[in-house]
């Protein structure tokens, strides 16, 4: 299921409340687990399966885990811990990297892997062999809970009920934020439920919502024109104006996702920790990373970068750490050999601002950062986006220049059509909003929030309703 | 916020979600949208087998949205909201500058597919031993100058031209670019009214003034039916304004120029929905009181259909047909003993075969250019 469609928003949702404040609170969460099941299998019945194998390993595991280090058995500890992370890895690497593994291996003549195109099923059917919705996200989260139990940061959970909520809670299935388990311990046991706590939430939610659907979903039409324009057509002002619409379309359609979690979470009485922080401000590579998708970052650092050793290491080992790191964040957000290479991408720049060019940002005047900031963000994202290297290259070519001219009639055309939405996204991408809001007055903000919240909905509800064009382009990962 | 705030906030929200969600359950399913001009999704039970594939949460997807309380007033919504953002189109139809003309997307192919497209008007020229005679209607948005500046996705006239150039020998092209446009500093105001507003079909003055210059391009002496008109609805909306969302524009009109039966009134027609003959009319005035009005000629899409004039001199025409055949039939009707109307998307009969055992005399492939450069059926051409 995805939050911004019609049948999740006025029939999945209304009757999950329902169920949910009419429980006890000591049944709580097990209705949560239930419904979060049917939220999962509603676009995987299938893979639902995987649902309840990694709650039975990781519950396993962590209770092994805790009973080997209660025995003092440090070894037995983390041999499980081991165990863990390979059942994790293994199923990702399954199904996100078998195909991609065996296509690139034949490519070089080794083809001694099958690539598979359909799972058999007990009882003779099959189905297609697809990457189950979320895998990179739940695998990430239920990896850290195991090495947080071995580690210390988090107790172990003995109830089998509440793990299972915490694996599956669907708010932040799917495309997280990536919680690790430490964060809602608490929260899974004793949280509160108050119209405070429901009322913020509703105004986040309407908040992802219109990211979502009436930005992201507004610019990504403009973005696949220029997709599907022959490198040989691409102009220079054409090629900025696709990759631009495609950073915008990015960030609202994956901020807005988050935000939509944080506020679904919110109005079931939990707390989910921030993803985004205004990235477009950035003024460097690394600061992007402070600020986009931020529980990715922090989850390769906490669980590989640091371990590593991180950066209090001689240079070439930090550069050797940088290395793993972002090869393993490219290759995290698809099986196809852009993602690796714009993960590589993000380890230059980093690595340069961490040997000397981070110095020289110090000392430039700030229009010059968020220049250089935001330029290698969405060079960053051509790589991304253009995912057959046919067209990437002529693509960047086109970006820097080397394109069929400047303009063509097909550009103006489309920036007189896109330039409103631009506008409004490009401001909704900075805290400007969120700055005039807080300095008004405390009266003008509740009279002006319900008719906002309402516009918000409506708006939302009709283009869901009249919506042809409505992907969440973070479901891949 | 305050508690008592905040109790506001959260019964608006569920007002909000609870009252649609409800609304949606109780109220009665609509079968078809007459502004959308199609069949709306419905509920359907769930079975093991569907639930297993999501075959049913697919539908019950497309069922919640179809069925959505107020679905067109959604619509209508959406529609204003684009324009007011001063978009020029809505999912994918251009708003006219003039504020009521509608145009749908047209697709340009690469002059590679352009040429394996014309490559099967050739192949049936070389199966067949009579004349073949190949045309193509352009675009509304070649014809009618009322576009969006710099509009991508509409006719540049580079179909036609590339498929004059790319006939064979043994075909004969007519080009009917020159009564219907007045588009490219042609300051002919014609083709507005060549053109219906809300839908991509020719008018009937627009499917005569097609007739005459295919007359011309046969070699035939056409028939001068003046200019009189017989209006039979003032309110059709085509499928170019269903897809548009745009309710403020104004319906079009439907006329004729020829009466029923043709003007000596001796025309029959001859139906083959299914391969057995069904006696026909060229008009179907019932087909005036539903969304698709254009179907008012010869009923709607058909694999077979004879109109058989025992007046005319013509000789025996069979045409290859899209939609715009149609309303170009009664005209045609006038100068053919018999014009056979083929559609390959619903007919798989060889053509070879077909020309030679019913007699016929010529030969003429006729396609809107957006339906040559996308229609999957004409490698049946050839066969």
């Amino acid at each position: 299921m995805i939050f911004s469609s019609p049948y999740f928003l006025f029939l999945y949702f209304p009757i999950v409340l329902l169920l949910y404040y009419i429980s006890p609170l000591k049944w709580r969460n097990l209705v949560l687990l239930v419904v979060n099941l049917i939220f999962y299998g509603w676009g995987e019945p299938v893979y639902v399966v995987i649902m309840f194998l990694s709650i039975a390993i990781d519950y396993s595991h962590g209770r092994i885990v805790t009973r080997c280090k209660a025995k003092g058995n440090d070894r037995g500890a983390r041999a499980a811990v081991a165990s863990s992370v390979v059942f994790n890895l293994l199923l990702l690497g399954f199904f996100k990297y078998w195909n991609f593994i065996a296509g690139s291996l034949a490519a070089i003549g080794a083809g001694f892997l099958p690539v598979i195109e359909k799972l058999p099923l007990p009882g003779g059917a099959s189905i297609p062999f697809t990457l189950p919705i979320g895998i990179s996200f739940y695998t990430f989260q239920t990896m850290s809970y195991t090495i947080d139990v071995y580690r210390g940061d988090a107790r172990c959970q003995k109830n089998i009920v509440t793990f299972g909520t915490f694996v599956t809670l669907f708010p932040q299935l799917i495309a997280g934020p990536i919680i690790k388990y430490k964060d809602l311990d608490e929260q899974l046991e004793h949280r509160d439920h108050s119209f405070e706590k429901f009322a913020s939430g509703v105004q986040r939610f309407t908040i992802g919502a219109c990211k979502k659907v009436l930005l992201a979903n507004a610019l990504g039409p403009l973005w696949d024109v220029y997709l599907a324009t022959p490198g040989a057509q691409l102009t220079t002002l054409g090629a900025w104006l696709g990759i631009v619409a495609f950073s915008l379309q990015l960030y609202f359609d994956f901020s807005g996702y988050s935000d939509m979690a944080i506020g679904l979470g919110r109005m079931l009485g939990f707390e989910f920790l921030e993803n985004f922080n205004y990235p477009y401000l950035s003024k460097s590579a690394s600061e992007f990373w402070r600020r986009w998708h931020i529980s990715l970052g922090s989850w390769f650092r906490e669980y590989l970068y640091f371990p590593l050793g991180g950066s209090r290491v001689k240079p070439a080992r930090m550069v050797f750490n940088l290395l793993i790191v972002w090869a393993a964040t490219g290759i995290w957000h698809g099986a196809s050999w852009n993602f690796l290479i714009w993960g590589l991408y993000w380890f230059v720049w980093i690595g340069l601002e961490k040997l000397f060019l981070g110095k020289w940002l110090d000392k430039a005047p700030a229009w010059l950062t968020h220049i250089y900031g935001v330029v290698i963000a969405i060079v960053g994202w051509a790589i991304f986006a253009v995912e057959d290297f046919s067209a990437m290259g002529p693509y960047l070519a086109a970006m820097f220049g080397f394109g069929a001219g400047a303009l063509d009639t097909d550009f103006l055309y489309y920036l007189r059509n896109y330039l409103p939405i631009l506008v409004i996204a490009i401001v909704a991408a900075t805290p400007l909003a969120a700055h005039t809001w807080k300095k008004l007055p405390e009266r003008a903000r509740q009279a002006a929030f319900p008719v906002l919240m309402l516009a918000g909905l409506v708006f939302t509800t009709a283009y869901l309703v009249d919506g042809t064009y409505n992907p969440f382009l973070y479901f891949r990962f | 916020m305050s508690k008592k705030y905040s109790i506001f906030i959260t019964v608006l929200f569920c007002l909000f979600i609870f009252g649609f969600g409800i609304a949606l359950i109780v109220s009665p399913s609509r079968d078809f949208s007459e502004q959308e001009n199609r069949y709306l999704s419905q509920f359907k039970a769930p079975t093991l087998s569907t639930l297993r594939t999501g075959e049913f949460m697919e539908g019950f997807e497309d069922y919640v949205t179809d069925q959505f309380p107020l679905r067109d007033g959604w619509i209508r919504l959406k529609a204003l909201s684009e324009r007011a953002l001063g978009k020029q189109e809505n999912n994918s139809v251009y708003f006219g500058t003039d504020g009521q003309t509608l145009f749908a997307h047209f697709t340009i192919i690469s002059r590679d597919e352009l040429a394996q497209r014309v490559g099967f008007v050739n192949k049936l020229a070389d199966n067949v031993d009579v004349p073949v005679y190949f045309s193509l209607v352009p675009d509304k948005s070649w014809a009618v100058n009322l576009l969006p500046d710099n509009a991508p996705n509409i006719d540049d006239g580079s179909t036609i031209e590339g498929a004059m150039e790319l006939c064979g020998e043994g075909v004969t092209f007519i080009d009917l670019r020159f009564l219907l446009g007045d588009w490219c500093g042609n300051a002919d105001p014609r083709g507005n009214n060549s053109f219906y507003r809300t839908d991509h079909h020719w008018t009937t003055m627009g499917a005569y003034r097609g007739y005459t210059m295919l007359m011309e391009g046969i070699g035939l002496q056409g028939t001068d039916f003046g200019v009189s008109y017989t209006q039979v609805s003032d309110s059709f909306y085509g499928t170019t304004y269903s897809a548009s969302g745009a309710d403020w524009i104004k319906p079009d009109s439907i006329y004729t120029m020829i009466p029923e039966g043709g003007t000596r009134g001796n025309i029959t027609v001859t139906r083959y929905p299914e391969g057995e003959p069904i006696e026909s009319t060229m008009y179907h005035p019932e087909k005036l009181e539903v969304k698709d009005k254009y179907a008012y000629f010869l009923g709607g899409n058909q694999p077979l259909c004879i109109i058989k004039n025992p007046d005319a001199v013509g000789g025996k025409l069979l045409v290859i047909r899209d939609s715009y055949s149609d309303s170009l039939a009664p005209f045609l009707a006038e100068e053919f003993q018999e014009v056979h109307l083929f559609d390959l998307r619903y007919n798989n009969m060889s053509l070879k075969q077909y020309v030679a055992d019913n007699g016929i005399d010529q030969v003429l492939v006729l396609y809107s250019a957006n339906n040559f450069n996308t229609d999957k059926n004409l490698f049946k051409l050839g066969l």
